[in-house]
């Protein structure tokens, strides 16, 4: 499944592509895109744009961020952006400000 | 979730960079980090860089340990060691106290292990033993010249300093030309007298063995 971790010491300025599930616990600054899984895990800062097909954040993100399946804001997230998806799920206890649109048709 | 939850205890101290990750820009960090994907740009840890063999690095590397059974293209600086493995693909140079490379590696690139120490440790050896190696050389080229005209035995040449006394040089001679016995019976000859002796000496002592 998930292949790849960034660890909670490493600290990525840069872009981040692949076509693997990738789990953030450390700080990402740039730009991500998969084809598969983001996993923003609670110690994790990322400040970046976000292009993947699903995101499950429980840590914080300043970004924008597109999926083409589903983006999950868990509790005790904190997300500052624009979220585009068809499947927008928001938990009680997340934070977030930003524009939301589901108006994507299957990309 | 679940996925991630053990990947994230397993991986508390390790960073993976799966194969089909590509991360490119700066990368830092204090933990070790395991590339199996690509990292092109700045590399700077505080621990150990694995590169696998489906790893690609290309960038500037500054870690404490690096091994790299991968590819690498760029410099690497290690505060203490890098490793090539038998997989190992580098071009860049290398610059760290402890540098490995192993049979079936391929480097192309400078390899700098810093520390003046080696080239110290040849210069100074290198100037003792010149004038270690002249003085002895002169001295005894000086010394045999006098001892030869004065006491004139040829076969003494080999044996300057038992030379000298040429007299009472007759037992010292013996056990050392015992020693050599057959390389110094040819010489005797011309010296009849202590021939002679050294000759009846030389018989003694064979018979005692």
């Amino acid at each position: 499944m998930a292949n790849t971790i960034i660890g909670s010491s490493i600290i990525i300025d840069g872009e981040i592509s692949g076509d693997e599930d990738l789990v953030i616990q450390g700080t990402v600054k740039g730009k991500i895109s998969l084809k598969e899984s983001l996993y923003v895990e609670a110690s994790a800062v990322v400040e970046a744009d976000i292009e993947v097909q699903n995101v499950e954040i429980t840590g914080r993100v300043t970004g924008n961020i597109a999926a083409t399946d589903k983006v999950e804001l868990k509790a005790d997230c904190r997300v500052v952006g624009d979220v585009r998806a068809p499947r927008i799920l928001i938990a009680d206890g997340a934070s977030f400000k930003g524009n939301v649109d589901m108006d994507v048709k299957d990309r | 979730m679940a996925a991630t939850k053990e990947f994230g205890a397993t991986g508390a101290e390790t960073t993976v960079i799966g194969p089909s990750i590509l991360i490119s820009g700066k990368l830092s960090g204090d933990e070790d980090l395991t590339v199996r994907g690509r990292v092109e740009g700045e590399l700077s840890l505080t621990r150990t860089l694995i590169v696998e063999p489906s790893g690609i690095v290309k960038a500037n590397v500054s870690v404490r340990n690096a091994i790299v059974s991968g590819v690498v293209v760029g410099n690497i600086t290690a505060s203490e060691s890098v490793e090539l493995t038998r997989e190992g693909r580098m071009v860049g140079d290398i610059r760290s106290p402890r540098v490995i490379i192993v049979d079936g590696a391929s480097f192309r690139g400078r390899v700098d292990m810093g520390n003046a120490e080696p080239r110290a440790a040849n210069e100074r050896p290198a100037s003792q033993t010149r004038p270690a190696l002249t003085r002895p050389v002169v001295r005894p080229a000086a010394a045999p010249p006098r001892p030869v005209v004065a006491a004139r035995p040829a076969a003494a040449k080999p044996l300057p300093p038992a030379a000298r006394p040429v007299v009472s040089a007759a037992p010292r001679v013996e056990p050392k030309s015992g020693g050599d016995a057959k390389p110094q019976p040819p010489p005797p000859p011309p010296q009849p007298v202590l021939v002679g002796e050294a000759g009846k000496k030389k018989v003694l002592v064979k018979k005692k063995k």
